[in-house]
Formats: C-alpha cells, structure tokens, sequence
C-alpha cells in the first residue's frame, strides 16, 4: 500500500514524458521564449512603453513554463513498447560460496 | 528534456538569454533616436561672502553665491528607455597656477524624472507643475512633456569655495550645464559639447566668462538674497 503510493508520488514529481515529447518541448519552449522576446521588444518600442516590454516578456516567460514544465498528456502520446521482461535469468544457477542463491 | 525538474531549468535558462538580448537591444535602441538638446544659460546675479563650512567651525571661507537664468529644451532626452536625467549646473574657473587644472563645482541640480518613472520625492518639480504626489492620471499626463525648464532669478542649491577658501575677485568664471541621463537599461550617458552620430551635440547651456566680486561686507548683504534654494527643492536629493 505505501509502496505503491510512494511509487505514484514518484511519477507524478519526476514528470517523464516520451521521446516524441520530450522533442516537442524544447521545440515549444525555444519557439514561445523567442516569439515573447521579439513581441515585448517590438511592442514596446512602437509604443515608447518600457513597462510593456517588461510585462510582456514576464507574461510570455510564464506562459511558456507553464507549457512546458508539467508533463501534460500530449507529450506521453508516443510510449515506447519496451521488450517483455526475459524470464531465462531464473533458470540460472548461481552459487556464492558453495550456496544456492536462485 | 525528460522530467519536470529538467523542463523546467532548460526553459528557464533559455528564458534569461532571451531576457539578455532584449535589455541589449533596449540598450542599443537609444543610439539611433536623435537627440537635439539646447538650452540657455544667463548669469543674474554673483555675490562673495565670508562664511563658516558648518555651524561648529572656526573656520571662515569665502562663499560665492550665484543665481541665474535657465531655459532648457531637453526633451529629446528622454526616449522609452529613459529612467531619469540629473541635470546639473557647473561653475568653472582656472586655478591661480597655470599648472593646476580649473577649478569647477556644482552650484544647482535636479532630478527630471521621465513620465515612466514612478514618484519620488527626489525628484525635480518646475515651478509651477500641479502635484504629482497624489497619483492623479490629470495631473501625471502634465508632465508628460519633461526635460522643458523656464527658471527665472533662480537661487542656487549649493554656495561654493574651494580648497584655498578664498574666490573673491577671480575671473574667467564659467556657468555651464550638463547633465547624466539614466536609462532602464544599458549604459549611462552624459552632456556633450559635438554631435555624435544622431545626436546632437548641446546648443548652448554656457554663460559668458564673468568675475567673482570682492567680499561683500556683512553689515551691507541683504540675509534673503544670500539664501539657496528653499523648501521642497532645496531638500531634494539629500538623505532624510
């Protein structure tokens, strides 16, 4: 019981995405910081307004983290199909000094 | 880019060079918006008095008080990224040796707040602007056109000597304006005398050489004409 919910708590904090995901990511979070970037400075200067460059890029930053950081589902579309467990190493035997061990 | 931990400080770090190379374009759009400041500087009246340098001194120096006329246009100084400018006004004159460089001193100063700065008491209110301390948008769109000043017979914040204590009956004295402007971001900038690229270089703002009177007697100076600048200006830029 409290190995399994340790075992949730573990995957809800680490957060793994898939491989097609993990691409997505850095693609997005690259994408939306530059497009904030550029928009705060453009938008700033055509309005003489520093305040609004400054909210603007603090607005898109957040935005972007909060793309990016949690792992949302559509970045888990794309499992990999691991190979099934190999049952052959039960068949061994080991012995450490003598003893049995599997 | 596989976990939470990982997403979060890539994106992160990629969010504080973009922070970067936007203050350093910020920076940089300041060079290529033209500045054509001018300003008309005119000496009214200059007035030697001995004096001591604070109320616990033996000590007596000569003080030269000076008050004058200044028209500026600097509007054009202040640009999106302009945080404030300090304006100052200099009195220089040679030293007595040839071998020593001039003498030069402050003798008036202000804060010209941009209309993005937010208010302070510091900061630099022309004679005659509503008051800005009650954060009323009528009253904020008043100054919106900053960096304009019409002073008249203005009093001089600081009275000035120097090491030897002594500028009675000097000559060649010189009043000249400069100013620092302080952006958000990037580097500052001061007055200057020739143009530089887009901007122009200072159109006027310097007085005719004048003399420094002998010492005045104490008995014959007027006490009200001797004062600095008083009340909220005269404070202002001193630590509370």
């Amino acid at each position: 019981m409290a190995d399994a919910f340790l075992e949730s708590a573990r995957d809800v904090l680490e957060g793994q995405i898939d491989f097609e995901g993990q691409r997505l990511a850095e693609l997005l979070s690259t994408a939306m910081l530059a497009t904030a970037g550029f928009l705060s400075f453009v938008v700033g200067y055509m309005t003489q307004n520093i305040q609004l460059t400054l909210w603007i890029g603090l607005i898109g930053a957040a935005l972007t983290l909060l793309a990016v950081v949690p792992p949302w589902p559509s970045f888990n579309k794309n499992p990999i199909d691991w190979l099934p467990p190999q049952q052959g190493v039960s068949q061994l035997n080991i012995e450490v000094d003598g003893k049995k061990v599997r | 880019m596989h976990s939470t931990l990982v997403r979060a400080q890539t994106a992160f770090g990629f969010f504080t060079t973009v922070a970067f190379c936007v203050a350093a374009l910020i920076a940089l759009s300041g060079f290529v918006s033209p500045q054509t400041p001018s300003a008309d500087i005119k000496l009214r009246n200059v007035q030697v008095v001995r004096g001591r340098p604070n109320y616990y001194s033996t000590k007596k120096e000569e003080y030269a008080h000076i008050k004058f006329d200044l028209d500026t246009d600097l509007s054009t100084l202040f640009t999106w990224n302009t945080k404030q400018v300090f304006l100052y006004i200099t009195a220089t004159y040679p030293s007595l040796k040839p071998s020593e460089p001039p003498s030069s001193a402050i003798i008036w100063d202000a804060i010209l707040a941009s209309p993005s700065a937010p208010w302070h008491q510091n900061q630099y209110e022309a004679p005659g602007t509503p008051d800005t301390r009650k954060s009323d948008p009528e009253a904020q769109k008043a100054i919106a056109a900053p960096g304009i000043l019409h002073l008249q017979n203005q009093r001089p914040k600081y009275q000035i000597t120097d090491y030897t204590g002594k500028v009675a009956n000097r000559s060649d004295v010189v009043l000249e304006l400069g100013w620092n402007v302080q952006p958000w971001v990037g580097a500052l900038t001061w007055r200057g005398w020739s143009d530089w690229g887009v901007w122009k270089g200072l159109k006027g703002g310097r007085t005719e050489r004048f003399g420094f009177p002998g010492v005045k007697e104490r008995v014959k100076v007027q006490k009200e004409d001797l004062g600095t600048a008083k009340g909220g200006e005269g404070n202002r830029g001193k630590p509370a």
